[in-house]
C-alpha cells in the first residue's frame, strides 16, 4: 500500500485529510459541548440545497453550499435569539426548507449531478485549486477560533457567568453557528453531506468520554479526528471501499473504544 | 470606587404580563441592599435587568458613580440563583473564575490572573485542591462555591446576589456573610434578591417588589 504514496493525487488527499481533520476536530469540541449535533446535521444537510441551486445557475458549488449553510445557521440563529423557536426545531424546519429547494432545482438541472459523490464526498478526487480552498478556509475558521477560544469556552459552559464577565453571548452563539457552516463547507469535499454531521461530533465525543477537562479534550478531539480521517483514508485505499465511509467507521469505532476506556477508567 | 444604580421608571413584561411597572428607585452605593418580595413580585426580573440580561420596554437602569456622575455598565460579580454552569461542563473551579477574570482572545491565562482566581477561590472557602478538581466531581454545594467565587473575583464594584440563601448551603452562608461584611467595609455595593432581608445579616436598605415598588426602607 505504501506505494499509494508516491501518487500526486494520494499525497494531496492525505493533505486534504489533515486539514479537515484539524478543522472538525477543533470545532467538534464546541459541537460536542454547546450539543450541537443536530445543528451541525441540520446545517451539512442545509448545503445541500445550495449546491444544487449553484448548479442550475452555473455558479462554483462551494459557493453554493457555503451561502445556503450561512443562511441555515444565520436565520437558525435569528429565531432562537428572538425566542421565537427553539435551535432544534429551527435547525429542522430551515434544513427541510434548504433541501426541497435543491430537489426541485435538481429538478429542472438537464445534465446529471454526481448526487453519490455530494453525499458521501470523495477525498482521492482532491484537485490542487480544492486544496487552495481548503486551506484558506480552514485558516480562517482556526484563526477565529483561537481569537475567540476563551470567551466561547466560558459562553458554552456557564452562559449566565460568561454574560456577568461582559462576554456578548449572543455573538459567541451566532460565531460558532458561523463556524459550523464554514466547517461544513470545507469538510463537504472530503466525506460528503451526510457523513459531514459525524466528522463533526465523533472525534468530540471520542475526547469527552476520555477527558475531564477542556485541554485534554479538545486535544484529543483533534487527535481523534486525525486518526479518524487518515486511518480511515489508508483503510479505504486498502481496502478498496469508499473513503468517507471508512472515515465514519473509523471514527466509530474508536468511540465505542473511548467510551470502554472511559468506563473502565472510571471504575478503577 | 462605589457604584450607585438608579432604576428609571423600568417595565418589563413577558408575553403581554407585566412583571414589573414602572420601577423607578436607587440602590445606594457601598451598602447592603435588599429587593424583596413574594414569588413572581418582579426582584429577580429587576436583578436581571440590572445585569444586563433583561431589556426592559420602558425605563433603564443607569450606573453613577460617588458624585452622581454616569458610569457605563460596571462589571458585576453576580451569584446566580440557580446555576447555568453544566456539571459535565470540562472544567476546574480555576479554569471558570480565570475564564471570568479574563474572557478574551487566546488559550491560556495569565499568572497575575490565575492568582486572584486562586485567592477568589480560597476566600469563598474552596482549598486548592478542591479549586483544581473537575466541577463535575464536585458536590452541589462545592459548585456554588466555585461560582461565589466567580463573582467575587477580580473585586467587582458591584456584587449581585440573587437568593443566595436557597443557593448556598449553612457554611456557605455564613462565608457569604463575612465576606459581603468585609466587600461592603471596602466600599463596594451589594446587592440581594431574597424572601428574608436578614439573610445577610441585616441590609442597609430594602425594597419591596410586588408588580412595582410597594415599600422602601432604609436605615
Amino acid at each position: 500500500m505504501i506505494e499509494f504514496l508516491a501518487f500526486p493525487f494520494f499525497q494531496r488527499a492525505l493533505a486534504a485529510g489533515f486539514i479537515v481533520a484539524v478543522v472538525c476536530g477543533a470545532l467538534s469540541f464546541f459541537v460536542v459541548l454547546r450539543r450541537l449535533a443536530f445543528v451541525g446535521s441540520g446545517v451539512s444537510h442545509g448545503a445541500f440545497g445550495g449546491v444544487a441551486l449553484a448548479a442550475l445557475v452555473g455558479a462554483p458549488p462551494g459557493l453554493g453550499a457555503l451561502v445556503a449553510a450561512l443562511a441555515v445557521a444565520l436565520a437558525t440563529a435569528k429565531a432562537s435569539d428572538d425566542g421565537e423557536l427553539t435551535e432544534d426545531t429551527a435547525v429542522g424546519v430551515f434544513t427541510v426548507a434548504a433541501m426541497a429547494i435543491g430537489v426541485v432545482a435538481i429538478s429542472f438541472l438537464e445534465t446529471n449531478v454526481d448526487l453519490f459523490g455530494l453525499m458521501f464526498g470523495n477525498i482521492l478526487t482532491v484537485d490542487p485549486k480544492d486544496l487552495l480552498a481548503l486551506g484558506a478556509a480552514s485558516l480562517l475558521v482556526l484563526t477565529l477560533l483561537a481569537l475567540y477560544f476563551r470567551p466561547l469556552l466560558l459562553a458554552s459552559v456557564d452562559e449566565d457567568g460568561a454574560f456577568a464577565a461582559g462576554v456578548n453571548v449572543a455573538r459567541m452563539r451566532l460565531l460558532v453557528l458561523v463556524l459550523l457552516a464554514l466547517t461544513v463547507v470545507v469538510a463537504l469535499k472530503v466525506v460528503g453531506i451526510l457523513l459531514v454531521s459525524a466528522l463533526l461530533v465523533l472525534p468530540g465525543a471520542v475526547a469527552r468520554s476520555l477527558a475531564s477537562r477542556w485541554p485534554g479534550f479538545l486535544l484529543g478531539s483533534i487527535g481523534a479526528s486525525l486518526v479518524m480521517v487518515l486511518g480511515g483514508l489508508f483503510i479505504s485505499v486498502a481496502l478498496d471501499i469508499p473513503s468517507g465511509a471508512a472515515i465514519i467507521l473509523t471514527g466509530t469505532l474508536l468511540f465505542l473504544g473511548g467510551v470502554a476506556a472511559g468506563r473502565l477508567r472510571r471504575r478503577t | 470606587m462605589s457604584v450607585a444604580v438608579r432604576f428609571e421608571d423600568v417595565t418589563v413584561s413577558f408575553s403581554g404580563r407585566t412583571a414589573v411597572s414602572s420601577a423607578s428607585f436607587t440602590i445606594p452605593a457601598g451598602k447592603r441592599t435588599a429587593l424583596v418580595g413574594p414569588n413572581g413580585g418582579g426582584k429577580t426580573t429587576l436583578a436581571r435587568v440590572l445585569l444586563g440580561l433583561l431589556t426592559p420596554e420602558v425605563g433603564r437602569v443607569a450606573f453613577l458613580d460617588e458624585s452622581g456622575r454616569e458610569l457605563p455598565r460596571p462589571r458585576i460579580g453576580y451569584l446566580p440563583q440557580r446555576s447555568t454552569l453544566s456539571p459535565q461542563a470540562p472544567v476546574t473551579g480555576l479554569d471558570l473564575v480565570g475564564l471570568a477574570l479574563s474572557p478574551g482572545p487566546g488559550f491560556g491565562m495569565s499568572r497575575a490572573v490565575e492568582a486572584e482566581a486562586r485567592r477568589a477561590l480560597a476566600r469563598a472557602g474552596l482549598d486548592e485542591e478542591l479549586a483544581t478538581r473537575p466541577v463535575g466531581r464536585l458536590s452541589g454545594g462545592q459548585r456554588q462555591r466555585v461560582l461565589l467565587g466567580r463573582a467575587i473575583a477580580g473585586t467587582p464594584a458591584l456584587l449581585l446576589l440573587d437568593e443566595p440563601d436557597t443557593a448556598l448551603d449553612a457554611e456557605g452562608m455564613k462565608t457569604l456573610r463575612r465576606i459581603a461584611a468585609e466587600e461592603v467595609a471596602a466600599g463596594r455595593t451589594i446587592v440581594y434578591v431574597t424572601h428574608d432581608s436578614d439573610a445577610m445579616g441585616g441590609a442597609d436598605a430594602v425594597f419591596r417588589i410586588d408588580g412595582r415598588v410597594v415599600e422602601e426602607f432604609h436605615a
